[in-house]
């Protein structure tokens, strides 16, 4: 089937299901798993056919006719969107089924649909105008899946933030598009590389899609909306819905040209993103909160990729900005499907014991064996540990910062640094992966809600089994997906479209596929000893307690304390203690708190601040028509005396 | 044929050489306390013994408890084949072989962390997140190294990066590594290896409720962590690249031998520090590597 006809199949059964999906769930799901499939097969045939798709229709919408473009880029961003929101669909089946949340599953449904259909149209979306309404429809409906279940205030305030910050985000957009239109004189987008004049509009492209992408400073809205929302609403924001920020910025670094300073800015910006994410992340006792921030740090290592590959191409096409950039990108796949998996695992977990509240869990593997495993090998995954995916990517990245480093031009001056802050970055996410997992899933339950646990259904853990298999074979044999890889960049830049740069996996090999089969002999090995040895089940020793108490064991709080110690000064942590006191101690206490740096220390001053001004300059704005004719007739008796003071306008 | 055989080799030696060492450490500290101290294979004795006994398991573990050992093992073995041996080389080098190294010491310490948490103890719980946290100040340091070598010799595969050692900033690059090899295989002055049950420990408190098998698979890994630390110390100080093959393997046994004696004078002359003090020194490790890299990007420059 050609690709505009497989597009039109998966748009039709999205909207469908928008208007027949609200009373007939299974209906729906079929629906939206067909619309999957058939964007993946239009995806397919772009990635691995090497087909483009150009269309553009003789009616207009808003005056201007419309035009779509499916080509490697997009395919590769619509690719993830297919299997998330694939994998997603399944997913809500059990965990927001009409039984447990009568008021809102209709709602998610039709909104989910909306969703996957509005994030697909920014993907294929070729003309300005109709670019920024699908941005905003898809802004619009991640509000209402954020807070579909409303009645909760904390969901309304994450709501709202989030609609603050996407218009915010928006209005750059606004001007960017605008200023591009007016300079080029169309509002159609495409390839326009030889117009250095539009290179300052970068600025406006990093910060617009930076927001929806949660770059640093920017990144605000991102750990309270992923935390409240819907757990397959977290898992779609984080590993698509940021992308398609990343995919804005891709998306016009490839089309436009860039300023020379581009590619440091990004590196730098990523860099410090990455690192600050992860300490915020450290600190957090909220697994949702722990999950999103772990996406900030993400966006962190793509972003230092994307501004590798912005360097190599300042430097004159170096090769090592080629590898840097298809790090990243690979990066965007595989952040997708673990930390999806990552948030549904997290949903599993509140779905059984009701909290997201880590020091209120513990010991859940017992309950849910199969969360467990895919929770740790997602934690894996996102800690880019071999010989799971993260560390491909991650190693891709790495391999062209190396590069730039032993090439000894000016790039150097960045990637140095930088590589140093990813291997730190990379270091602090297991100090938080090992704290998530190992808070929630090992160890005594805390309370007795992590006691009654019970395993998520069929439904819920098909997807996760999905994503975790992804992840497992793109680790294993990144090979396979070096030649899509160079089939992007290709089309981001045609200069590397060229000359086919040797697939730097083939020197990786089936070291990754070794190291696997090795660990899963070495363990059966020692498991089968243990089991000739026999084994007795006894109390942890804990150096003589007999009596040791789920309460004695260390907390997530304690676990990530000397790490996030050091990021104090932007932490900021909020700390009360009540210290023993006397021969008979009564109680003690210790109240923690990490509050939102950004927005409690940064933005909300300011925002109390404007308001003041605003509530100050409001009393001029009183209602008497008397004194609004005296603003008027001293508005022109000041003009009067400029005029006859002789200045000239 | 002749690839399988020497991979079989190499295996061979590390699997074998590897106990010897804290064997050497431990002959070094009683000589200089005047005692007679433990056999050099005291060791192989106790892995052998731990091997063939039961285990005991603490009620909360999950599968992960054994797991998580076999796992490091794995992670330290694998990398160990990574590490070129001199003149013979790698059993497996590649382009970025240098990363895969770092990040799988990072899976191996991900491994134990796991099985030290499984069990719910506090003092476990202790030592893990002691573990990871200083992990991430020597793993900085461990970049800048690699980066130093890496800029030195304009590669970023071990076997052209280890041949003509680190040049200039050598001694630097030395004291740096020495630093992290003492902290990442709980040595005196970060860890010590001998206390047990004090709030002073890393790794050995993360192992407290190991036994039988998986306990000595735990122990034979750190000793091979031991091995891969002291081989990339000597190899990064000392230009082998340039010997002949015998006089490079001597170079080899006789930095290892160095290197070990040195811990062990370090373990018999300094006190442990306090525990606030462990950063501050890890991060004067950094900086030292931070310095090679800096002599290093001189160096290529002139």
């Amino acid at each position: 089937m050609t690709i505009g006809l497989l597009l039109s199949v998966s748009a039709f059964c999205l909207l469908t299901g928008i208007l027949l999906g609200r009373r007939a769930p299974g209906f729906w799901l079929g629906l939206t798993l067909l619309a999957a499939l058939a964007a993946l097969g239009a995806c397919g045939q772009v990635l691995l056919g090497g087909a483009e798709w150009d269309w553009r229709s003789a009616f207009r919408v808003g005056g201007e006719s419309v035009h779509l473009r499916l080509d490697a880029v997009s395919a590769w961003f619509l690719t993830l969107l297919s299997v998330v929101g694939g994998a997603a669909a399944v997913y809500t089946r059990d965990y927001w089924s009409d039984h447990h949340y009568p008021r809102s599953a209709a709602r998610n449904r039709a909104w989910w649909n909306v969703l996957l259909l509005t994030m697909g149209s920014v993907l294929v979306c070729a003309n300005g105008l109709h670019f920024l309404i699908a941005w905003e429809l898809f802004a619009i409906s991640g509000y209402f899946l954020v807070t579909l279940e409303r009645q909760d205030r904390e969901v309304r305030a994450a709501g709202w933030l989030y609609l603050a910050a996407s218009h915010a985000g928006t209005l750059c957009l606004f001007a960017f598009f605008t200023l591009l239109a007016a300079r080029v004189g169309s509002w159609d987008l495409g390839p326009l590389r030889d117009r250095p004049e539009l290179a300052p509009l970068f600025w406006l492209v990093l910060a617009g899609f930076g927001v929806k992408a949660g770059l640093f400073p920017l990144h605000i809205w991102l750990p309270s909306a992923h935390a409240n929302a819907p757990s397959h609403v977290s898992a779609i924001l984080s590993g698509v819905a940021l992308k398609l920020g990343i995919y804005g910025i891709v998306r016009f670094s490839g089309w436009l040209p860039v300023p020379d300073a581009a590619g440091w800015v990004v590196i730098g910006v990523g860099a410090v993103t990455g690192l600050l994410g992860i300490a915020f992340s450290l600190a957090q006792n909220d697994l949702k909160r722990l999950l999103a921030y772990s996406s900030v740090e993400n966006i962190g290592i793509i972003l230092v990729g994307i501004g590798g590959g912005l360097l190599g191409l300042t430097h004159g096409d170096a090769a090592w900005g080629r590898l840097a950039f298809a790090g990243a990108l690979l990066h965007v796949w595989n952040h997708g499907f673990f930390k999806s998996l990552l948030f549904f695992s997290a949903g599993s977990v509140l779905h059984a014991t009701g909290t997201r509240d880590m020091s209120r869990l513990g010991g859940l593997w017992r309950a849910m064996p199969w969360t467990a495993a895919l929770f740790a090998t997602g934690a894996i995954a996102v800690c880019a540990l071999p010989p799971l995916n993260g560390f491909a990517s991650e190693w891709l990245v790495y391999l062209g910062l190396f590069d730039a480093v032993t090439s000894r031009t000016a790039a150097a001056a960045i990637a140095t640094p930088a590589i140093i802050l990813l291997a730190v970055t990379g270091a602090l996410a297991l100090v938080s992966f090992v704290k998530a997992s190992a808070t929630v899933f090992l160890g005594a339950p805390r309370t007795a809600i992590a006691r009654h646990a019970h395993e998520a259904g069929p439904w819920m853990r098909g997807p996760m089994l999905l994503l975790a298999a992804l992840c497992v074979t793109i680790g294993l044999a990144p090979v396979l997906v070096w030649p899509l890889l160079t089939r992007v960049t290709g089309v981001w830049h045609p200069g590397w479209s060229g000359a086919a740069v040797e697939s730097p996996f083939l020197g990786l090999g089936f070291a990754p596929l070794l190291i696997a089969s090795l660990i899963v002999g070495v363990v059966l090995l020692v498991r089968r000893t243990v089991r000739v040895r026999g084994s007795e089940r006894q109390l942890t020793w804990d150096c003589g307690y007999a009596l040791p108490t789920a309460r004695m064991q260390y907390t997530g709080g304690s676990f990530g304390g000397i790490a996030a110690g050091w990021f104090n000064w932007i932490l900021r942590p909020y700390r009360r203690l009540r210290r023993p006191r006397g021969f008979f101690p009564a109680e003690a206490s210790l109240i923690e708190r990490v509050p939102e740096t950004v927005l409690e220390h940064g933005i909300q001053p300011v925002g109390t601040i404007i308001l003041r001004i605003s509530t100050a300059v409001r009393r001029l704005q009183h209602g008497h028509l008397q004194y609004y004719i005296a603003y008027v007739v001293v508005g022109l008796l000041g003009l009067a005396a400029l005029v006859a003071a002789g200045v000239k306008p | 044929m002749i690839a399988a055989l020497d991979v079989i080799l190499r295996l061979a030696g590390w699997l074998l050489l590897a106990p010897l060492l804290p064997g050497i450490i431990n002959r070094v500290k009683a000589w200089v306390a005047g005692r007679r101290g433990p056999p050099v294979l005291q060791l192989y004795y106790d892995l052998a013994r731990l091997w063939r006994k039961g285990v005991v398991l603490s009620t909360l573990v999950s599968p992960g408890f054994i797991a998580g050992p076999a796992i490091a093992w794995v992670a330290v073995l694998g990398a160990a084949l990574l590490l070129p041996l001199g003149p013979a080389g790698a059993a497996l080098g590649f382009r970025g072989d240098v990363l895969l190294l770092i990040y799988l010491l990072a899976l191996a310490r991900f491994g134990t962390t796991w099985a030290a948490l499984e069990t719910g103890s506090a003092f476990e719980g202790m030592g893990a997140a002691r573990e990871v946290s200083y992990a991430v100040l020597s793993e900085a340091a461990m970049i800048a190294a690699v980066l130093s070598l890496s800029v030195h010799t304009s590669s970023i595969t071990l076997t052209t990066m280890l041949a003509p050692a680190a040049g200039a900033g050598a001694l630097l690059l030395g004291a740096g590594l020495f630093a992290v090899l003492l902290a990442e295989n709980c040595r005196v002055p970060f860890d010590d290896p001998n206390t047990h049950l004090e709030l002073t420990m890393i790794h050995e408190a993360m192992v407290l409720d190991h036994s039988g098998p998986p306990f000595a698979v735990i122990l034979h890994g750190a000793a091979m962590k031991l091995l891969l630390f002291a081989l990339l110390l000597t190899e990064a100080v000392v230009p082998i690249g340039e010997l002949g093959w015998l006089a490079a393997t001597g170079v080899l046994a006789g930095g290892v031998l160095l290197v070990t004696i040195g811990v062990g004078l370090v373990e018999s002359l300094l006190a442990r520090l306090a525990f606030r003090r462990v950063p501050l020194l890890l991060v004067t490790a950094f900086l030292l590597c931070l310095f090679a890299l800096l002599v290093a990007w001189r160096g290529g420059a002139s």
